[in-house]
Order: C-alpha cells, then structure tokens, then sequence
C-alpha cells in the first residue's frame, strides 16, 4: 500500500495534468472556430472559380480543342510514376488523427507498388515528416509549419512545383490525402486526385451550351491552363484549411477525453487515500487501546 | 445613372460585394472600365488596382495582385489571389496602403507596373 504522502503526490500531479489538458482543449475550440470561419470565407472562392471554369470549359466545347486534351486533364491509365502528397498536423497530441493519415499513405504505397509504380512522397507537416524519416523512407519534398498555420503564397510555392513536374511528364498521377473535418466529432481522411483533373470533379458535364462569351486574352488554353492552376493551388490550400480545421476538433476530443479520464482518476485515487488514511487511524486507535489495555 | 454588382473575391473571404456605378480593371490586355450592361467578358487580371466608383460617388481602390474577372450584364466577379482594400480613416489607410506595396511587390512585375499602380492609389487617397 502506498503512503498517503504517496497518494497525495500523485493527486496534486493528476490534477495539473487536468488543467493542462482543459486549457489545451479550450485553445483548440477556440482555433477550430477560427478555421471553421476561415473554410467557410474560402468555400466562397472555390464555388466562384468552379463557376468560372466551367463556363470557361463550355465555350472551349464549341471549338475543336477538347478538354481531355490539355495537359492538366490527361489521364493515362496504369501510371508509371505516382506523387502522393500528404498533410499531417505539425504537433501531436490529437488521437489518431496523424496515423490515420500515414495509414492511409501507406496504404496507397503498397497499392500502387502493386501495380507496379513507383510511388514518390511529398509531406506537409511535421508528423509525417518525422514517421517517415524514423521508418527511412525517402521523401522527394517536405515542408514542415504550413499545416498549422496556412497560407495561400506558400501552398502554391509548394503545389507549382507538384504542377511542372506533372507537365513535364516527371509523374503522371498526384494523389493528395488529408484528414478533413466533418463536424465537431467527426473528422475523415479524404483522397483525391489532384492531377489530372477529373472534369466530373469540377461538375463540368458533357453538355455543350455556345455562349456569347468573350475572352481576354483571345486564347482558350492560356485562360483555362491559367485558372486549373488556380484551382490546383486553391485544391491544396483548401486541403489545408480543412485538415487545420480536423486537427482541432481530433485535439479538443482528444484532450477532452483525457480531462475526463485524469477527473476518473483523481476520484479512485481519493478513494484510495481516504481508505488508507482509515487504515492509519485505526491502527492507531488499535495501539492507544491496546497500550491503555496493557496498562491497567 | 445604372449600378451593378460587383464582387471581389479571394481565397481569404469575400473583400467587396456591393452595387457600384462603375468599375476600371487592370486587365491583361489593357485597363478598362466597366458599367452596368457591359458584355460578357472574361478576362485575365494583371498586377495593379482595382478603382471603383461607389454609389454615392466615391472612389476606393483595391490593389491586387492577379485573377480574373467574370462581367455580365448585371453582375461583375473577380476573383483575386491577393487583395488590400484601401478605405477607412487616415491611419487605416496609410496601414493598408503599406500592405499593398507589399502585396504588389511580392507579385514579381515589373517595377513600372507597381509605380503605376502606387500613384494611382496615393492619387485616390487625396
């Protein structure tokens, strides 16, 4: 049995342990609805640019030149060489949320080495980085404070270099993976093909509207190219956006639990320490009358 | 005298949505105005400001750095990478006018783009 000095140590030390984890939860609802408000603003963007693009796509229609043509919407079968871009949390401390995502990854990995590709990986966040430096696992790109604090100018640094590789022919197929927020309690891991584009993806359908539209430049392609890279840069900073938001929710369920588990604890341990300040009485009580006993 | 909509979007949030009397646009191809009833048009936008004409007759710049711009009859719709309102009273706007030199300098044009483009928002603010 324990001391009670023993017990009581470790009472003090569950209860910091507490209030630690309370204030960890209360910072992270307060950031998640700061990055909930910051998703909402861009989704925003993301719904006007779609509207832009497909307009774009149905004047492109009546002309020659087909969408499955450009660049950035070619699609080959059996890729040869496939990015998977990932992003994790740069702190842990949030349940399962970074191995889900490096679950997912690996997953993929061994998929795609199954069909015979070679599978190259560019991290964004710490986490991931350091899961896969341990595992000496090469990656071809990481970049490490962009996922818990987001911005648009880097995201695109990031993602430009993603772009040219695939124009170039370097990789035929990038894969992004995410952790994305769904609601206060849930969150889910989202993969998507970010190169080639799918045209369903962007709703544009088969239909095929003329429309006095006039463009400036006078170039399909220039315009179009110029705005799927947008897109691409806004897929991953929203990609971000969301998996911040994620993040947040996964710690405050994460540092709830445990603020309720160390409350569990500090109760069986004051049960423990009262059962052995008990004891120690009637031990006590035990000698005085057994002394007094002897006495008489 | 007509007005339209004209919004101002970027990644960050919707900066402007409002009914204006007339809009200038640093397009690709060119500045160029709009008012209410322009054609269809969808143009690249360059480096540079943004002048729109409110309804009640006063001129707010917004510096930017590149998008697009979607006019139609009734509506006008950019869509911005990086935008800096200039408006407010005279400490906001020094502030937001210091942003947007470095908004237009991190755009890597040419210095004679962002010159042009700071005159043009020093000339509002007097």
């Amino acid at each position: 049995m324990a001391s009670l000095k023993d017990i009581q140590r470790k009472i003090k030390s569950v209860k910091n342990t507490q209030k630690t984890t309370r204030a960890m939860k209360l910072v992270s609802s307060a950031k998640l609805r700061r990055t909930e408000e910051l998703a909402k603003k861009s989704k925003v963007y993301a719904a006007k640019l779609n509207e832009l693009i497909n307009e774009i796509a149905q004047k492109m229609c009546e002309s020659e030149s087909s969408l499955s043509d450009t660049p950035y919407f070619k699609n080959i079968e059996n890729p040869k060489v496939v990015d998977v871009v990932f992003v994790t949390a740069d702190k842990g401390l949030c349940g399962g949320f970074n191995s889900q995502t490096i679950k997912r990854v690996n997953r993929l990995i061994a998929k795609y080495k199954e069909e015979g590709a070679e599978v190259r990986l560019r991290a964004i966040g710490r986490k991931g980085i350091d899961y896969y430096r341990f595992n000496a696992i090469d990656m071809l790109d990481q970049i490490a404070g962009l996922s818990s604090s987001p911005e648009f100018e880097k995201s695109s640094e990031f993602i430009h270099e993603v772009a040219s590789d695939f124009i170039a022919g370097k990789t035929q197929r990038v894969v992004l993976v995410n952790n994305g927020y769904v609601n206060m309690i849930t969150q889910a891991i989202r993969e998507n093909q970010l190169l080639p584009i799918d045209p369903s993806q962007l709703g544009i359908g088969e239909s095929c509207s003329p429309s006095d539209l006039e463009l400036e430049p006078d170039d399909n392609d220039t315009l179009l190219e110029d705005l799927v890279k947008r897109y691409i840069e806004f897929s991953i900073y929203y990609a971000l956006i969301d998996s911040l938001a994620a993040e947040h929710s996964a710690r405050m369920q994460a540092m709830d639990a445990a603020t309720n588990n160390a409350k569990d604890m500090v109760n069986r341990l004051t049960i423990s320490y009262n059962k052995a300040r008990q004891e120690a009485i009637t031990t006590e009580l035990i000698e005085i009358i057994s002394g007094v006993e002897s006495m008489k | 005298m007509e007005f339209f909509k004209l919004e101002i979007v970027t990644p960050g949030g919707v900066i402007f949505d409002n009914n204006v009397k007339q809009v200038t646009l640093p397009g690709s191809e060119g500045e160029f105005g709009v008012l209410a009833g322009h054609a269809t048009l969808v143009s690249l936008l360059d480096t540079g400001v943004i002048v729109i004409d409110t309804v009640e007759s006063k001129e707010i710049a917004v510096a930017i750095n590149s998008g697009y711009v979607k006019v139609d009859e009734e509506k006008t719709l950019c869509i911005v990478d990086g935008a800096v309102a200039i408006s407010g009273d005279d400490n906001e706007i020094a502030a937001a006018i210091e942003e947007a030199k470095e908004l237009l300098k991190s755009a890597e044009t040419t210095n004679a783009t962002i010159a042009t483009a700071v005159s043009k928002i020093e000339k509002i603010k007097g």
